[in-house]
């Protein structure tokens, strides 16, 4: 199975650490971790590392994660890498939103390691 | 015509829906149910509150307000190492929980889910101090068991179209 490297992006460093170990019990065979805690941390991840899934939450300061979504599709950075949000922003809106931006999926805060393994498993290329 | 999120609010049951939203939280994020109780946080102590702003459709804020030990094991639970004193992450992770709290709670009502947006949590830490709102169109105080620990959690409107 091919290894991945995966950006986390939210501005709590306990969500952080929760999506990446619900990652991990999904069995994702991960090579490396990278964090950002807002939408411009993660541009500048991006510019210097590859990634093949990013993980970003909406509402967070400076560049929330809708804007950092469309300047990441606008800029052709990580162009086929699959993006999932996970918020608490959960309404029909905000989904089809996210959607249009760009994302290829959506999981809702609170969430279970079970419900990350099944929006995200199917994204990835693992074989 | 579309019924107005007042109505809709008030029709239906916030307060059942409050404790739902504590209760799926605390379950999913740190294992263990939350559920409603008649006691209060000790006062005098030290208390940890996370506020989170409501505004659009709704305005106001949903607090969460806990001791020192209780906010310590909610920290733990989520990250899984137990923190030795109220540092960031203690007040990252009950940020969290209110923030989640909050989305559950208005994901419940039809009118408040895409109409209302929650803001980034802030955090206020001491004894003996007092969360002032200008003016209240209504509020819902709750308060839960977690494990052997006390949460209190608040909906306050100050508004609502």
């Amino acid at each position: 199975m091919s290894e991945i490297a995966a950006l986390i992006v939210d501005d709590s460093s306990v969500m952080r650490k929760i999506v990446e170990r619900a990652l991990r019990q999904a069995g994702l065979p991960l090579s490396k971790v990278h964090e950002a805690s807002s939408g411009v941390e993660a541009l500048d991840v991006l510019s210097s590392e590859r990634v093949q899934l990013i993980l970003s939450d909406i509402n967070m300061p400076m560049m929330d994660g809708l804007e950092f979504l469309r300047q990441l599709r606008s800029q052709a950075l990580a162009p086929e890498v699959p993006v999932v949000m996970i918020t608490t922003e959960s309404s029909e809106e905000h989904v089809k939103e996210a959607i249009v931006a760009g994302a290829q999926s959506y999981i809702r805060k609170p969430f279970t390691a079970e419900q990350v393994k099944d929006r995200v498993l199917p994204l990835l290329d693992l074989a | 015509m579309a019924t107005p999120a007042r109505e809709r609010l008030q029709e239906s049951a916030h307060v059942l829906h409050l404790d739902d939203a504590a209760d799926e939280v605390f379950r999913l994020m740190m294992g263990a149910p939350c559920l409603p109780v008649e006691e209060s946080v000790t006062e005098g102590g030290e208390t940890i509150t996370a506020v989170i702003g409501l505004a659009g459709v709704m305005s106001g804020a949903c607090t969460l307000r806990c001791d020192l030990e209780t906010a310590l094991r909610m920290a733990e639970c989520m990250v899984g190492t137990r923190p030795l004193e109220l540092d960031a992450m203690v007040k990252d992770a009950i940020g969290e929980v209110c923030n989640m709290v909050a989305g559950a709670w208005k994901g419940r009502h039809a009118g408040l889910a895409g109409g209302c947006m929650l803001s980034t949590p802030a955090v206020v830490t001491g004894a003996n101090y007092q969360l002032h709102m200008q003016q209240q169109e209504f509020r819902i105080d709750r308060r839960y068991c977690f494990e052997e620990h006390i949460v209190s959690i608040s909906i306050i409107c100050e508004s609502i179209q």
